[in-house]
């Protein structure tokens, strides 16, 4: 029922009381058309359908043309006008440049890659093929050699731009020796835009998100209140696990399972990539606990951040600069699970915020990455919460 | 046994941007001198919808039961509470029946749904939030 008749009013709903109910929905207006909400909630269930409501029958969609023709300047405006990009300029995805990155892969182009929708199941279900993938890689200023990192994170179907009114962000984690065959940065600056790598394979899923999967559309697909500067480009971090004290990401994610599923025994070196859904990263110096001086007990102060946090939705996730993640080590932490243990009580679940969302939570959900230089004691922190591992290799 | 397929509406609870306007237009000034090339479509596909028979309108609410769904989300069931005190003020010979779907806010609560179509008129189902 696409035509489902549909009555808006002014949120949010919850946090209000019944008298605040009743005088701002109740008593209120429609603040698109000023009409009283309660009147045309009864024009809904009275007034007859139009004939556009009556029909039946498989609905005609239009996701225009399979190709473009134009000047490079007419295709770019024609592009942003549409919403195929991120607003900013984008390569002109020409049949040459596409075959291009299509030889990157031995998949049929063909081939359905992935589904996704804009989250939460709301919305629809699109579905895309390794072309569509490749058409956007184009799109990103990807090179052909990333093709292989961004069809793994597009078969997992999560979009880099959920469509919730919370504002979400995508991030993942690339470990392996692929980080050094395609030059991922992860040194100085390694989670932000400072390699052509990282840079481009964060783009290339956005814009397979905002394309093949119709999501990030305002309007429609997309309700962030305050939105997220990290969509602009998806977190891509690329562990440094030369310089870590600890196992890669990747293996012990696979030694838990990916997502409820089974354990996969990723080995060091081996080319996986972990997804993570969340609020996004912040710097460590934002909390008053983050303390310099003598008494830098790192794991305690990640512990502290840790018990600061909200249970819910995501739980914690640790990018430790190798200073700090050497710091934690010699504390006594030779291993992620024993900083784990330290940090969440064990595994204990945190108490349920009052008045809060508590069918979200999380409980002890504590991850840790590193990455970056060496040059200071900076680390970043915040909610993310690692979803599908997936080997890249299966994808060349 | 009432109409199989009952009268529904959605409340969007505070969605603005359902209704949103989008995108923005901007001027193309092509170069003359460039050439013209072709580009791909970037856009993937969307699944098949089948439209379904909407249920016709109700010609009055007088005499009808019209369930309130709450699908779960905080603060619904307060909202419900005031809209459906305003129907019995209002309409005082509809029957209202308030319920919670089990469904949540994307799930199905087949026998819930099975109810409205077996005992009521219409339905008014809020999504949150």
């Amino acid at each position: 029922m696409p035509g489902i008749r549909v009555q808006y009013f002014r949120g949010p709903v919850w946090a209000k009381t019944r008298e605040q109910l009743k005088k701002q929905i109740v008593e209120g207006n429609n603040p698109i058309t000023g009409r009283p909400v309660m009147q045309e909630l009864v024009e809904n269930l009275t007034k007859p359908l139009t004939a556009e409501e009556m029909k039946t029958g498989e609905l005609q969609r239009d996701t225009g043309p399979a190709t473009y023709t134009g000047t490079a300047a007419e295709l770019q405006e024609l592009f942003l006008e549409k919403r195929y990009t991120d607003f900013l300029p984008i390569i002109l995805p020409t049949e040459e440049r596409v075959n291009e990155m299509l030889k990157a892969t031995s998949h049929d182009p063909d081939e359905q890659l992935g589904s996704m929708n804009p989250g939460s199941e709301a919305g629809e279900t699109w579905t895309y093929t390794v072309k569509t993938a490749a058409i956007n890689a184009v799109m990103a200023g990807a090179k052909p050699e990333y093709f292989p990192v961004i069809l793994a994170i597009g078969s997992a179907g999560m979009t880099a731009v959920n469509v919730s009114d919370n504002g979400f962000t995508a991030g993942a984690v690339i470990n392996g020796n692929i980080r050094d065959e395609i030059g991922l940065n992860y040194d100085v600056g390694a989670v932000g835009p400072y390699a052509h790598a990282n840079t481009t394979i964060g783009r290339a899923w956005g814009l397979l998100s905002i394309n093949g999967g119709n999501c990030g559309k305002v309007g429609t697909t997309y309700m962030g209140t305050v939105g997220n500067p990290m969509n602009a480009i998806s977190i891509i971090i690329a562990e440094n696990e030369e310089n870590s004290p600890w196992e890669p990401f990747s293996v012990r994610r696979g030694r838990v399972g990916s997502f409820g599923g089974p354990p996969a025994n990723y080995e060091k070196g081996e080319n996986v990539v972990t997804l993570l859904n969340g609020w996004g990263i912040l710097s460590a110096a934002n909390w008053k606990v983050n303390r310099w001086g003598p008494d830098m007990d790192y794991p305690q102060i990640i512990k502290d951040i840790y018990d600061q946090q909200s249970p819910g939705l995501f739980g914690t996730f640790v990018v430790l600069s190798p200073p700090i993640a050497d710091f934690v080590r010699d504390a006594g932490y030779d291993t992620v699970e024993k900083l784990t243990q330290f940090v969440t009580d064990a595994g204990a679940a945190k108490p349920t915020p009052k008045g809060g969302p508590g069918f979200f939570r999380m409980g002890n959900n504590f991850h840790v990455v590193v990455t970056g230089a060496s040059n200071n004691n900076y680390w970043m922190i915040g909610g993310m919460m690692p979803s599908r591992s997936i080997r890249i290799d299966d994808w060349r | 046994m009432k109409l199989r397929g009952a009268v529904i509406v959605f409340l969007c609870l505070g969605l603005t941007s359902c209704l949103a306007a989008t995108g923005s237009q901007v001027n193309a000034e092509p170069a003359v001198s460039e050439g013209k090339i072709t580009v791909f479509n970037p856009m993937g596909t969307p699944p098949p919808i089948q439209a379904k028979q909407m249920a016709p309108r109700l010609d009055t609410l007088e005499g009808k039961t019209i369930y309130f769904v709450n699908t779960g989300y905080i603060g619904t069931d307060r909202l419900m509470d005031v809209m459906s005190d305003w129907f019995k003020a209002n309409y005082p010979k509809t029957n209202v029946v308030i319920k919670r779907s089990s469904g949540g806010m994307t799930g199905v609560d087949k026998a819930l749904w099975e109810e409205i179509g077996e005992k009521g008129d219409a339905a008014i189902i809020g999504l949150g939030h």
